[in-house]
């Protein structure tokens, strides 16, 4: 039972971490069909999104490389780029929409949207995460 | 004497804060690391890049600013590490360079006054930005925004070090990519970066003064670094994480700061994120960036009031320091408009003798006790649980801080040198040449006694 537990664990620290870095993707797809309308909002996609991309990949081979049963050593990587991921999110609610970046409004919009899923999905995934596996949020 | 491990008396006044954190209490080095980067999110850091702008072109800002750094990096380092290994606060940690009693004084100098003058003086600067941002509206006003700001910034520092991480491991990632773009926007909107390194001031001043000058600006902040290092994994947490955060992160802010002042004469990072359609931003900006640095202040300010008193505990001190820090801000400079330079000028005075006292803990714990005490082990220089004596004046140590603050005032007053670098040089110079001297000729350099009570007091 406790093996399981542990393996859950694992499982879903991973796959909190993988969301996180396919919707870092998706932003830097977007980044990518706007660069010839806007290279500024290119750049802005390019960094937040970057940032949330290389946090996870980091991260999500550090979890996949620990044993199951080091569920405190899981849940300090994963919740470490969480919350990395999680204040990106807010980094798109609050530019995505900025006129300086000249964001097509359907793309600003959408990455507005992502930059929400990000933060609401991050804090929920991060409580999960601590509650579940003991580990404290200010790891 | 009780070893720290053995004895760990009763966390009566919240944060151990007159106890050695125990070891399931400790944190990784990212979370110390996080902790120390909220404290340098703030605007005024990147406001300070703009003194090296009317000095130097934007290579040799980069230059002086990280040769500062590095020497913060160091000095606060050495500290951070005393408090990493001992896992003792600030103001427990000078019972030994200064005694009982002095170290009450050092308290009162290095945090108790100076920190809530400085906590008020950000909450009424988060006021007047906020309401920069937002004019036209009561709630922003700056009387208002001070109050709302100085009660947010003392629900972390209530809730304690815990709170405090959390809020910086939202608030870190997001405030610092901001800020790169809000400078990187700045200097497209100013032409690029060619122009960057074409700009520079009319006269270019000599190195030394630059690495002075940045030193100057952290080296208070560094005397008191073991209040947050103490709660490392492992002894050089704190110090690694200290030392990372100000060589590179410091000298980028100074930096920033100071390209923006070279391209625009000016280095305000909010009105420029403002400016590119970023309102929401720039209030955020302002708010969790001074969030991050003023509830530190404060929470430091009760820490050091707990060890001077020895009353109260620490959330009872966070809402008396907080209140009155925030009463300053929002009724006298912001309400009635009256200046806080009374407060200031107090605060820079005690300022001259804050690094004096950073020195004589590093000449002491690291020179002193190993050197001349034989205490090989740095676990075994200090001591502290229930139980353990303390004399109650080092009188070398007090010597030295008095001596080392004179100096630095005096060397102020007169332009000489580095006055903040006269300061601590003298004070090492003097603990040491004292201590080893009454040590050598048998003449005793404590004076009293104290005997630690089981709340660690």
């Amino acid at each position: 039972m406790i093996g399981m537990a542990n393996g859950s664990i694992k499982g879903k620290a991973l796959a909190y971490v993988l969301v996180m870095l396919l919707l870092a993707a998706i932003t830097v797809v977007i980044g990518l069909l706007i660069k010839d309308i806007t290279y500024r909002g290119y750049y802005l996609t390019l960094t937040l999104g970057g940032i949330v991309l290389f946090t996870s990949v980091i991260y999500a081979i550090s979890i996949k490389l620990k044993s199951s049963e080091d569920v405190k050593g899981i849940a300090t990587s994963a919740i470490q780029a969480l919350w990395v991921s999680t204040s990106m999110g807010l980094g798109y609610i609050v530019t995505a929409n900025a006129p300086y970046f000249q964001i097509p409004q359907a793309y600003a919009i959408a990455l507005f949207a992502i930059g929400w899923v990000m933060l609401l999905f991050g804090l929920y995934s991060l409580l999960k995460l601590s509650k579940e596996s003991g580990v404290p949020l200010a790891v | 004497m009780p070893a720290n491990e053995e004895t760990k008396g009763k966390d009566v006044f919240g944060d151990f804060a007159t106890l050695v954190v125990p070891e399931e209490h400790t944190k990784s080095t990212l979370n110390i690391f996080m902790i120390y980067m909220g404290v340098l999110a703030v605007v005024a850091a990147i406001f300070a890049g703009s003194g090296l702008a009317q000095m130097y072109d934007a290579a040799t800002m980069l230059k002086v600013a990280f040769i500062g750094n590095l020497i913060l990096a160091i000095y606060g380092g050495l500290i951070a590490y005393v408090g990493g290994s001992t896992r003792a606060n600030t103001y427990m940690i000078l019972r030994y360079p200064l005694g009982r009693l002095g170290s009450l004084i050092g308290n009162l100098i290095v945090s108790a006054i100076p920190l809530v003058v400085w906590f008020a003086v950000e909450t009424w600067l988060f006021g007047l930005t906020v309401n920069v941002i937002y004019p036209d509206n009561p709630l922003t006003s700056i009387a208002a925004a001070s109050i709302w700001g100085g009660l947010l910034m003392m629900v972390t520092a209530y809730y304690g070090f815990r709170a405090m991480a959390i809020l910086s491991y939202i608030t870190v990632p997001f405030w610092y990519t901001l800020v790169v773009i809000g400078f990187f926007a700045s200097v497209d909107l100013a032409g690029g970066f060619d122009k960057v390194w074409a700009a520079r001031p009319e006269v270019i001043a000599p190195l030394g003064v630059g690495i002075t000058y940045v030193v100057g600006l952290y080296a208070s902040g560094s005397v008191i670094t073991s209040d947050v290092a103490r709660y490392g994994k492992k002894p050089w947490s704190g110090a690694i994480a200290w030392a990372v955060h100000v060589t590179i992160f410091m000298t980028a802010l100074l930096f920033a700061g100071g390209v923006m002042t070279l391209l625009t004469n000016s280095p305000n990072v909010i009105v420029a994120i403002a400016q590119i359609g970023l309102g929401v931003g720039a209030l955020l900006l302002a708010i969790l960036g001074q969030w991050t640095t003023n509830d530190n202040n404060l929470w430091s300010a009760a820490l050091a009031w707990i060890n001077t008193t020895g009353k109260l505990n620490k959330r009872v001190w966070v809402v008396i320091l907080g209140v009155i820090g925030t009463l300053i801000a929002g009724l006298w400079a912001g309400l009635w408009g009256m200046s806080l330079e009374p407060f200031i000028n107090f605060a820079v005075y005690l300022g001259y003798f804050i690094p004096p006292v950073g020195a004589v803990i590093i000449a002491d714990y690291y020179v002193f006790r190993p050197l001349v005490l034989g205490l090989k082990d740095p676990k075994e220089r200090y001591k502290f649980g229930p139980g353990t004596k303390y004399p109650l004046v080092n009188v070398p140590g007090v010597v030295a801080v008095a001596a080392g603050g004179a100096i630095a005032w005096y060397t102020q007053q007169i332009g000489w040198g580095a006055p903040v670098i006269n300061g601590i040089v003298s004070a090492f110079v003097v603990y040491l040449a004292l201590i080893v001297l009454m040590e050598k000729l048998g003449i005793s350099w404590g004076v009293g006694e104290w005997v630690e009570s089981s709340t660690g007091f």
